[in-house]
Formats: structure tokens, sequence, C-alpha cells
């Protein structure tokens, strides 16, 4: 699959979150207005690149070799823990504007199914490291753009007549299974 | 034996994970296209609950503080990774369509969120109960939605067919956005419970 | 310091004991795990040569020249008395993630059978593929892998004109079609170096006795 495919594919035609209900607790929680949205949309970017670029070669030249893959779930989430501890004191103490803008995402990052569902699919999909890491990139790029779409909505229900029984949770729901419909609309993209 | 029962209670309705605590979600509604997925998942997590539940109520004391968060990591990822190995030895064809979800309990919030506000506090029964709570309010309404889902989406449950022949699938069901709706109206529907439960329970109070 | 040694040590005994656990565990299952990939391959290459008696593994003479496509195992198919054919286990990547087929080529470069191995395409829509009960073709009741038994490897193979796609499921399909296509090629360019070396060997004649280095041991 070339790199532009794999971006297609990963942003609009299989959303990660719309498509595949993947991130949904972030999702639902941190969309309450569009900056939030876009701070946790750029740290799950930060974070997913470098948790690739740490775990791609971990697994190709590490478990692999030693014949150690069932240790793939343990080390994946350990590396994953430790590099956003590592990226949060680094911050907090370097680049104290940064730190106030994204920090507070990140420890709720550790626990993102994204992160995890995309260090672990670069290894099953064969991936090379350059695709690997475009589909990082890919993934949580598709993952801002659904962030943003729903903190849109969520504003402009705000002051929408909702019913009683679908006050709160449950029409945020139904308004994503709307997007979603819209998106599926992509899928005639990829040739 | 009373304060036991009341914290399995809680799992299954007012603090139902799924519906009530908004945890979990991820693994949730992808695997519940189909029933057979539902019960795999819910019977899946619940044993990752219950173990990691039991295991971290009983090291809690030799768990320091300040780096408990990569323990339970540890501890639940060991459980999530033993449950992987089983299913593809045993149930290879139910791990394949589950995929990646399986590894994914690793993160997933209910068990983190249960491990940390409760396994960690209390002792080991309690866990247990709580786990079993838990467990089985997630697992009832990953059957009930994927039960939904199946029956309208493709005229079976369990891959047996219930609808009869003429009745022509509704494909919107099993795609995602069919899910998300559907999961909606499931929270609508658990919230209204949780009112009747609670109007019921003032109206004998005061009776 | 020592509070944080302390603390390191803790996680580090944490650490051994989970991957000691885990290890036990795995090499309980690890047998069991390859004995069902095992089941399952098998299995499939008996449905696409019904007379099969034994598979030669042939899987280093067997390459991909298609981008995309690799072939993870390749066999000579025998029957008791006579070559049938090989099969090819191949991967390649669908809508959803990695496909794996199994593609049978007899001796007349003709497909003998396809059979989805693994897929994780949309379920209603690509997973048809894998769906024994989804036939492309209703009044004869022929699935998407279904169709090309018999076909031969001259013949065009376009989606939506001579190979008939899943509803709906165009990219599943196209995706399905080029790993079968490259496969059988592979298969077919196989046989053709080797049927006249191979078949020599099988009669019992063995005069010539030249160097085969892909039919034997």
């Amino acid at each position: 699959m070339d790199l532009v495919k794999i971006l297609l594919v990963t942003i609009l035609v299989n959303n990660i979150i719309l498509m595949r209900f993947i991130a949904l607790c972030s999702y639902i929680g941190m969309t309450n207005d569009v900056g939030q949205s876009i701070g946790m949309g750029f740290a799950v970017t930060f974070v997913t690149v470098m948790a690739t670029a740490a775990t791609w070669p971990l697994y190709h030249f590490v478990l692999a070799p030693l014949h150690l893959e069932f240790l793939q779930i343990l080390v994946f989430i350990l590396v994953i823990a430790s590099l956003v501890q590592l990226v949060e004191f680094y911050l907090k103490k370097n680049i104290p504007g940064l730190y106030a803008a994204m920090g507070i995402y990140l420890p709720l990052i550790t626990t993102n199914c994204a992160i995890l569902a995309v260090t672990f699919e670069n290894i099953s999909y064969n991936y090379t490291f350059i695709q690997s890491i475009v589909y990082a990139v890919g993934v949580s790029l598709g993952y801002l753009l659904a962030m943003i779409l729903l903190a849109g909505v969520r504003s402009r229900m705000r002051t929408s007549p909702v019913p009683k029984f679908l006050q709160g949770t449950p029409i945020l729901f139904i308004a994503t299974s709307l997007i979603g419909m819209a998106f599926m609309g992509f899928s005639g993209l990829i040739k | 034996m009373k304060s036991l029962w009341k914290v399995f209670k809680q799992g299954i309705i007012f603090e139902n994970p799924l519906l009530m605590l908004m945890i979990g979600l991820c693994s949730a509604l992808a695997v519940t296209s189909n029933v057979s997925n539902g019960i795999g998942m819910g019977l899946a997590m619940t044993f990752v609950l219950l173990f990691s539940e039991i295991f971290i109520s009983l090291f809690r004391k030799l768990i320091p503080n300040s780096v408990r968060m990569p323990i339970f990591l540890i501890i639940i990822g060991a459980f999530t990774t033993i449950v992987d190995l089983v299913m593809k030895a045993y149930f290879p064809e139910l791990s394949k369509s589950m995929g990646v979800f399986i590894p994914l309990i690793v993160v997933n919030c209910i068990i983190m969120g249960r491990v940390e506000a409760f396994a960690y506090k209390q002792k080991v029964l309690p866990a247990i109960f709580d786990s079993f709570g838990m467990g089985l309010g997630y697992t009832w309404v990953l059957i009930g939605i994927a039960a939904f889902r199946e029956l309208l989406g493709n005229g079976t449950l369990a891959g047996a067919q219930v609808m009869p022949a003429s009745y022509q699938p509704i494909l919107f069901f099993i795609l995602p956005p069919g899910g998300f709706l559907v999961f909606g109206l499931f929270i609508a529907f658990n919230i209204w419970l949780k009112g009747r439960m609670r109007k019921s329970a003032a109206a004998k109070e005061n009776a | 310091m020592k509070g944080n040694f302390r603390l390191g040590l803790v996680l580090a005994i944490f650490a051994a004991i989970g991957c000691a656990s885990l290890a036990v565990v795995y090499s309980i299952t690890e047998s069991a795990i390859a004995a069902q990939s095992q089941k399952a391959l098998n299995a499939s290459l008996q449905e696409i040569f019904p007379d099969a008696a034994s598979f030669e593994d042939i899987t280093s003479s067997v390459s991909s020249n298609v981008q995309g496509v690799k072939f993870e195992q390749a066999f000579l198919v025998k029957s008791a008395q006579a070559l049938l054919g090989v099969a090819v286990k191949a991967t390649g990547s669908s809508y959803g993630g990695p496909a794996k087929l199994l593609i049978g080529v007899a001796l007349n470069r003709s497909i003998a059978g396809v059979r989805v191995l693994e897929l994780s395409d949309t379920a209603g829509l690509g997973m048809n593929a894998k769906n024994a009960a989804y036939y492309v073709k209703k009044a004869e009741k022929i699935t998407f892998p279904g169709q090309f038994a018999g076909k031969f490897l001259t013949d065009p193979f376009e989606v939506k004109k001579d190979v008939v796609a899943i509803t709906a499921s165009t990219i599943t399909s196209r995706s399905l079609t080029v790993i079968i296509k490259a496969a059988a090629d592979a298969a077919a360019t196989w046989l053709e170096t080797s049927t006249t070396t191979a078949a020599q060997t099988e009669q019992a004649a063995p005069a010539s006795g030249a160097a085969d280095t892909t039919g034997g041991k």
C-alpha cells in the first residue's frame, strides 16, 4: 500500500473513531470544546508517532528474533506508559508553556486504545518502518478530525432542543452515528 | 454479606461501566456486530478483570504508591496475554474475528479504573464481588447490543437463523454508524430504567 | 536514592514474575496454537485437492514478483500415483487488513480452487469473501472464492468484468483477485519449469537422474 493511500484510508475511509470504534472514551470525555479536542488530538499524534518509533524496532529487532512475541502486549504497554511519563517530565521541566497547553492530556493518553492499536497493527500488517510512521500519523489525524467534528456538533447542541430521554450521552452517540454515515461516503475514494 | 451483595449489584445497572460510567467503550462497540463475539469479549474482559482485581488486592500492601501504575499494567497485561494465548490455542476463529481487540483489553478503562479505585484499596472478597458485578454489567450490555445488531442486521442470533427467510437484513445495523445508534438508544433506555428504579425505591420508602 | 532503588527493584520483581508466568503459559499453549493453524491449512488443502495424499514443501522455490503479495508457504500436491498441482499460501493487503489465501493450481494451468484463510474486512461487506453462505452467482450458488475454480490463467482477471465482485466491496474483491492472480501465476511458472523433471522422477525412470533442485528434498 503506498503512503498516500495509507493516509487517505486512515483519515477518511477507515477513520479510527467513526469506523473502528477505537478511542471512544476520550472521544466522549474530551470533546467539550474545540480547543480541548485539538489539544488532545495533537497530544495523541505526538505520542503515537513516538510510540511507533519505539515499538517497531523493539519488536523486529528484539522480540521476534528471540521468539518472545508473546511478551508483545506487556512490553508495548509498558513502553508506551514510560514514554508518556518521560515526555511529561521533559515538557514540565523544559517547555513549560507547551506543558501548560498539552500536559494535562498526557496521563490520559496512556490508556488510549488508539495508540496501542496502532502499535499492534504496524506489526500485524507487516508494515515497514516508514509505512508504520505514516500509518501512525494518518490514524492520529483521523482521530483529530473526528474529535473536532464532534466538539463542533456538541457546542451547537448546547442550544438545540434535544428530547429529554436523549439528553446527555445518548444524543452524542446518535450524532456520531450520523457523522459516521457521512464518512461512509468516502469509501469510494480508494480504487 | 449484604454489603458484598450491594457491591455486586452496583455494577449491573446503577454504576454500569458502559452505560453509566462511560468507560471501556472501545472494545464494547467493535465486537458487538454479532452475539458470539459479544459473549467472547464479555467473558475475556471479566476474566482479566477478576484476576487483576484479585492479585492487586492480594498484593496491595506490597505495591508502592508511586509505581503502582506500571505494576498494574504488568499484572493486567500478563492476564490479557494469557487470555490471548488461550484463545489462539483453543478458540482460533473467535480470536481471529476479534483481532486487535483482545490485546486492547489491557488498556480497557474499566479494568484500570476498577483496579485503581477499588481493588487497590479493598480486601480480596469485595474485590471479587466488584469484578463479577462490573463484568456482568459489561457482558449483559454487550450481549444486548449484539443481539439487536445481529438480529436486525443479519437475521441471525449467534449464527443461527432466527428471522424468517423473507426478512431482508438491514445492513446498517452491522456497520459502525448503526452500532453508534443502537448504543445511544441503549444508554437512553438505561437512564430511563435507572429513573424508574429510583422512583420505585423512593415510593417504597415513603409508603 | 535508596528509595528509588527499592521502587525500581519492586518493579523489576513484578516484571520478572509477570514474564515468567507468561513464558509458562506460552509453552503450554504453543503447540496447540501451531496445531490450529496447521489444521486449518490441511483442511483447506484437502478441499481444493480432494485426491491429495501428500504435500511436499517447495516454499523456497516459489517467490512473488508482485509488490505487496508474499508467499508464506508453497506445496507440491501429489496423490498416491501422480502430481496433482501446486498450492500456494499467499498474503497481501486488503481493505481492513492483511488477507491470507490458499490458491491451488492444477497441472493444466487452471485454478483448482481458492480458500480464504484469514480476512479482516468490514462485516457484511468485504467479509462476505469468507462467508460460505454468500453467493456472488446466486443461481449456481457460487461464492466469491469459488468462482475462480476452473479458471484458466490465460483468461483475463478483471474485477466486475470477468470476476464477479462482492456487492459494495470492490476494494476487497480487487485486493483478493490481485493476490489470487499473483499466486496462481507463480505456481504455474513453477510447474512450467519443474514438471518435466518432477514427472520424470515420479515415473520411477531413474535414467537421467539429473539433479533436480526443485521437486526433490
